[in-house]
């Protein structure tokens, strides 16, 4: 039975669609393997490079600092040149330290693990409650970037300690070429707490962004507020 | 006759009216730098947070907070410049911040039961508690010590706005406020911090607090 026109070209544009999401890792297992084979190999071993750099910088000698892209501790937080092709861009680094305070006697918690979560960092807390300075990506959002990009990159950390609920602190703001510092408040389990869960503290946007944000879609004869006047 | 009294008596009344009421300004007291110790604390009003969890400039006030002086400018320096800006750029924009606040402490507003010097949203400045970075307290110690004040010691609002990015925004010149945005642009043209705000305010000097 013949297949009509329609019907083709939404199967094609799928297979596009299928190739375009898949890693390059995997690109060789895609149904369009007829494509040019030397490219295919270069992404491969390109993907797998990259590969090994993260699984050999896990190894149980070394800190756990499993974002491939993170220059040692000590170096100047530039882009890493790396060796070869990697699909993905260099991401600038810069230093964060997290302090942990109890939310209620705002004493510092030592020994809380606090994890980055976009790299998977894992450091604790002395006994200021605070932890050593990391190298962590200045990542700013993608959904942004091509309309207004954002003043400052944002990560995520959460902090876990024994007898406190989780504490997830999003939007953390990492900012180029200057040391940024975050608080993260933790909440004692008491026994009359009956859904434990962990406890989310959004940091908000910076204002001056969100006037960039909105004056980027504003139309000259706009309702509204309208252009900040002095 | 009676018309002539009358009228007088309308002059006589006008005269020591007027009278009254410049001998109550002649003796009011201006609050300057020289009269005015600077504030150890300042009451924050805590407005509720809107549903995605940011503070609400139109939220109810939840309850008023006692901050030390000093902190709180640190607490708002980062959330109203870029930490990462020009460190002179951060200068300008401590002092503004400090001067705002010490301004409002004097002239506090008692509204819904409550009363305060300034709420820690964009109605008067952002305040997020213990959100002070490196570069901008560094940039409060450098300049805690001063005041921006009228030629005669007068401590008034230092009032700024947003501006717009990578202009000298000559028009907040014009109205007496700073701007934001072009206090980095004329940091990174070369300017220090008091030649920032000179650009934007006029007739105004720098004075040591004295202690």
């Amino acid at each position: 039975m013949p297949v009509k026109g329609p019907k083709l070209w939404l199967i094609s544009s799928g297979v596009a669609m299928l190739s375009l999401t898949l890693l390059p890792g995997q690109a060789s297992a895609a149904p369009h393997s007829s494509q040019n084979s030397a490219t295919t190999s270069e992404t491969t071993q390109g993907y797998s490079a990259n590969r090994n750099v993260t699984q050999s910088s896990q190894t149980p000698s070394a800190p756990a600092q499993p974002w491939p892209n993170a220059p040692a501790p000590g170096l100047p937080s530039t882009p890493q040149q790396s060796q070869g092709f990697r699909p993905y861009a260099d991401v600038p680094t810069e230093k964060l330290r997290v302090r942990v305070i109890d939310g209620r006697t705002l004493q510092p918690l030592k020994g809380t693990e606090v994890v980055i979560a976009e790299t998977e960092q894992r450091v604790t807390t002395n006994g200021d409650g605070y932890t050593p300075w990391i190298n962590v990506p200045v990542l700013r959002s993608e959904r942004f970037r091509p309309l207004v990009a954002e003043l400052h990159g944002q990560l995520t950390a959460i902090a876990y300690k024994n007898g406190y609920r989780d504490s997830i602190h999003m939007g953390i703001r990492i900012h180029d070429g200057v040391r940024s510092e975050t608080t993260i408040w933790m909440y004692k389990i008491s026994p009359e707490d009956r859904r434990i869960e962990p406890v989310l503290y959004q940091v908000p946007y910076h204002h001056l962004w969100l006037i960039q944000l909105a004056d980027k879609f504003r139309r000259p004869s706009q309702l509204g507020e309208g252009w900040q006047r002095p | 006759m009676n018309k002539a009294i009358g009228l007088a008596g309308t002059s006589a009344l006008l005269a020591l009216s007027t009278g009254s009421v410049f001998a109550t300004s002649a003796h009011a007291q201006v609050q300057t730098v020289d009269n005015t110790p600077e504030p150890a604390t300042i009451r924050v009003a805590i407005r509720s947070m809107n549903p995605s969890g940011e503070p609400d400039p139109r939220g109810k006030i939840m309850y008023v907070q006692n901050i030390p002086f000093r902190e709180y400018v640190e607490d708002c320096l980062p959330n109203e410049w870029i930490p990462s800006w020009n460190v002179e750029a951060l200068k300008a924009g401590a002092l503004a911040v400090k001067m705002f606040a010490w301004y409002h402490h004097l002239n506090p507003i008692t509204m819904d039961g409550f009363t305060y010097d300034v709420d820690n949203t964009t109605n008067f400045q952002t305040f997020r508690y213990d959100s002070r970075q490196i570069e901008t307290n560094a940039a409060v110690n450098a300049v805690f010590k001063y005041a921006y004040v009228r030629r005669n010691g007068e401590i008034i609002e230092l009032n700024y706005r947003a501006g717009t990015q990578n202009s000298p925004n000559w028009q907040y010149r014009n109205a007496q406020k700073m701007a934001q945005w072009g206090s980095q642009y004329w940091a990174d043209e070369g300017r220090n911090y008091l030649q920032i705000l000179q650009f934007y305010y006029a007739n105004r000097d720098l004075r040591q607090i004295r202690t």
